[in-house]
């Protein structure tokens, strides 16, 4: 039937091996921290156990970061490589473990043995912080994300900022200021090539971006992200991307008229749209904007995180890597980490302000239609199981459980998506890659800006 | 309206990239599974025996010795005092030096020196990288399978049917003559062995040794390419 069957079977297999491992390691250690912990801890009668068990919740956020950033950057290699031999009618790594499962982790135990290199002449102070620099931002601007994807779970509020999204962002752009000093430091003209074309791009790719998650900001009304991501709940037609909230009328009304729960149709689209004709046109305008919106978005952020198209301060074939050039051993593992991170993050970040976060993707009424009827069965056939596991263990919160799963998924078909264009597109240069940011992406986004202000008037948003 | 076209060529990309996906991939399961070469391949040398008789057809005519570029044939031949032919001692090809160019085996008139399809020859010393007399024939069966894919024509039986009248004699011959050159000739002293393998050579009816011994190795690469394949497939 497909030609490729088998290779598409392994490369299914290999990523749901890992993702459970990923996942379940953080699922367990967020457990063991937040709720195991805290629970022997209750019954002990010592001064500092309700102090300790207090650190051991606060601690679960920075575990759970630590825990899933270096064996995510694993995956997510192994991922791009199966992926891109996909897309060019190779097989990929297949030696190492079943289905060269364990590519990556021999590679990341080879990068840490090797010999860490300085060249000479290079600022060794500066050297060894530009990792650091470019990885820390990763690690803690992810934290606000974390209470977005658990559906604001009890452990993760921590970190649940009220300017979350702003602090994300900032966070974000940190990372240049590690590619510089590793380029500046180096003593290397390619490496120093590479440093300055990177802060060429982020200025030049950090507007755009950061104007279309403002607009996203605008038409949510907050700058929380648990609650642009709470506000896209119910269905594919809440999502920011569809309108941003423009289609949440529309998507009532098709439920009042499914499940009739005494409002009417006309009802409810007279409550959501009330000016008739132009409260259509506003509507058109929002779901195309916000379209648009999300292509600049993965746009912008493929040129922040360096990724192909826009990889221009790392050009193999022109700057030999740039800024990696005369890296080696740990530094250069820090490096990838942060890079393979930093798409992760860019992903959960499209994902929570654009694709509805933890939302499953199906509108709440077509829930009836789509529930087999063994549902009901099964779900009293595993109900020791299930009290087990969430009443008594408290092993699994479903809410969280469900909006982390919609998440990953969601985030790794970006990936995948990001793969897909890494296969195809080649590099910009960089007058090209420059003009495209200033001249078109920048406008556009003010447009749309301006367009969204005035459309976001004539439709009543989250009532 | 630029801008459009240009989404638009970005999208047929992306479209022609991910239709890739469903195709099979073009790379071949080497160590897995063996290659399928065309019999002109040029790998490592080889020379090749009647396939009916087993009789080695090297002449020494010594001109693959000479065309060789890399001069990495060494002959070592005598003239019988007998048959007044030459008669062939030890062949040598050292392939640390070879290139494969493929100019012995065409100057060779006897379709003796071929380019086999082996190519795995990783060694551990460069030492090792010389071949003998002994590693360098094929088999009877190496050697038809090669006149057949190589589509060389089979050597004349003609010379067989002398040999077969006078099988006893030069059997009885091979001890004695192959003292003398031994202790005449400076190279042969060395490889006493190799000289009386080729000694035995000469009458082909009584030598069934060197050709069945001495091919053990090479002699799995050929025979072992069609039902190789299939086995590993299922391992994959």
């Amino acid at each position: 039937m497909i030609a490729n069957a088998a290779e598409i079977r392994k490369f299914s297999v290999l990523s749901l091996g890992w993702l459970t491992v990923i996942f379940g390691a953080v699922w367990i250690v967020c457990w063991i921290a937040g709720v195991f912990i805290p629970a022997c801890l209750a019954n002990s009668s010592f001064d500092f156990a309700a102090a300790l068990s207090e650190i051991c919740k606060a601690l679960t956020p920075l575990l759970a970061v630590m825990v899933f950033i270096p064996i995510n950057a694993m995956f997510m290699v192994l991922f791009e490589r199966r992926g891109l031999a996909l897309f060019t009618l190779r097989k990929g790594p297949n030696r190492v473990g079943p289905d060269g499962a364990l590519q990556t982790a021999a590679d990341a135990i080879k990068l840490l043995l090797k010999e860490d290199i300085t060249p000479t002449g290079a600022d060794a102070l500066m050297f060894t912080l530009a990792p650091v620099v470019f990885f820390a931002p990763s690690i803690f601007g992810a934290l606000p994300l974390l209470a977005a994807v658990t559906n604001n779970h009890q452990l993760f509020q921590v970190v649940n900022l009220p300017t979350g999204i702003f602090y994300v962002l900032a966070a974000s752009s940190v990372p240049v200021v590690g590619i510089v000093m590793g380029g500046w430091a180096s003593n290397n003209k390619y490496s120093l090539m590479g440093g300055l074309r990177s802060v060429a791009q982020a200025i030049s790719y950090e507007i755009p971006l950061v104007l279309s998650i403002i607009t996203i900001c605008l038409l949510a009304g907050t700058l929380d992200v648990v609650t642009i991501a709470s506000q896209q709940a119910g269905g594919l037609l809440n999502w920011n991307i569809f309108g941003g909230g423009a289609l949440v009328g529309l998507s009532k009304a098709i439920a009042a008229v499914i499940s009739p729960t005494g409002a009417s149709f006309f009802d409810i689209i007279t409550t959501y749209y009330p000016y008739g004709w132009w409260s259509l046109l506003g509507a058109l305008v929002l779901c195309l904007s916000t379209f648009v919106l999300f292509g600049v978005y993965i746009t912008g952020a493929c040129a922040e995180i360096n990724r192909i198209p826009f990889d221009l301060p790392e050009a193999e074939s022109e700057l030999v890597s740039g800024y990696n050039t005369e890296y080696s051993g740990m530094k250069f593992a820090i490096f990838f980490l942060a890079e393979f991170t930093n798409l992760f993050i860019v992903s959960t970040i499209a994902v929570v302000m654009f694709l509805g976060g933890g939302g499953c993707p199906l509108p709440d009424w077509m829930n009836p239609l789509c529930y087999p009827a063994i549902y009901e069965p099964l779900t009293k056939l595993l109900s020791p199981v299930l009290w087990f596991l969430i009443d008594f263990a408290h092993l699994i919160d479903p809410a969280t459980f469900w909006a982390a799963l919609w998440v990953i998924s969601k985030t790794y078909t970006l990936i995948f998506f990001a793969v897909l264009v890494r296969g195809t597109l080649p590099r910009f240069r960089i007058d090209q890659l420059l003009d495209f940011g200033w001249k078109r992406l920048v406008p556009i986004t003010l447009v749309i800006f301006v367009l969204v202000s005035f459309a976001r008037g004539v439709i009543n948003f989250h009532v | 309206m630029q801008a459009f076209g240009g989404i638009h060529q970005v999208g047929r990309g992306l479209k022609t990239v991910a239709i890739h996906t469903w195709r099979e991939p073009t790379t071949e399961a080497y160590p897995d599974k063996a290659p399928e070469l065309p019999p002109h391949f040029k790998g490592r040398l080889a020379l090749t025996v009647n396939p009916d008789t087993g009789e080695n057809l090297c002449i020494s005519c010594r001109q693959c010795e000479r065309v060789c570029p890399d001069k990495c044939i060494e002959i070592t031949a005598h003239k019988s005092p007998e048959t007044n032919k030459l008669e062939l001692i030890d062949f040598k090809i050292d392939h640390g030096l070879c290139m494969f160019c493929g100019l012995c085996t065409e100057v060779c008139p006897t379709y003796c020196i071929i380019n086999t399809n082996d190519f795995e020859m990783a060694d551990y010393t460069r030492s090792s990288l010389i071949y003998d007399l002994k590693k360098l024939t094929l088999s009877k069966e190496e050697s038809a399978y090669y006149f057949e894919a190589k589509e060389m024509p089979l050597p004349k039986p003609k010379p067989a049917k002398p040999a077969a009248t006078e099988a006893k004699p030069a059997a009885n011959a091979a001890v004695a003559p192959e003292a003398k050159p031994a202790a005449g000739s400076s190279t042969a002293t060395v490889e006493a062995k190799p000289a009386t393998d080729s000694a035995a050579t000469a009458p082909p009816a009584v030598n069934p040794v060197p050709t069945t011994e001495s091919t053990k190795e090479p002699g799995a690469q050929p025979t072992s390419n069609e039902p190789k394949p299939q086995a590993s497939n299922e391992t994959i």
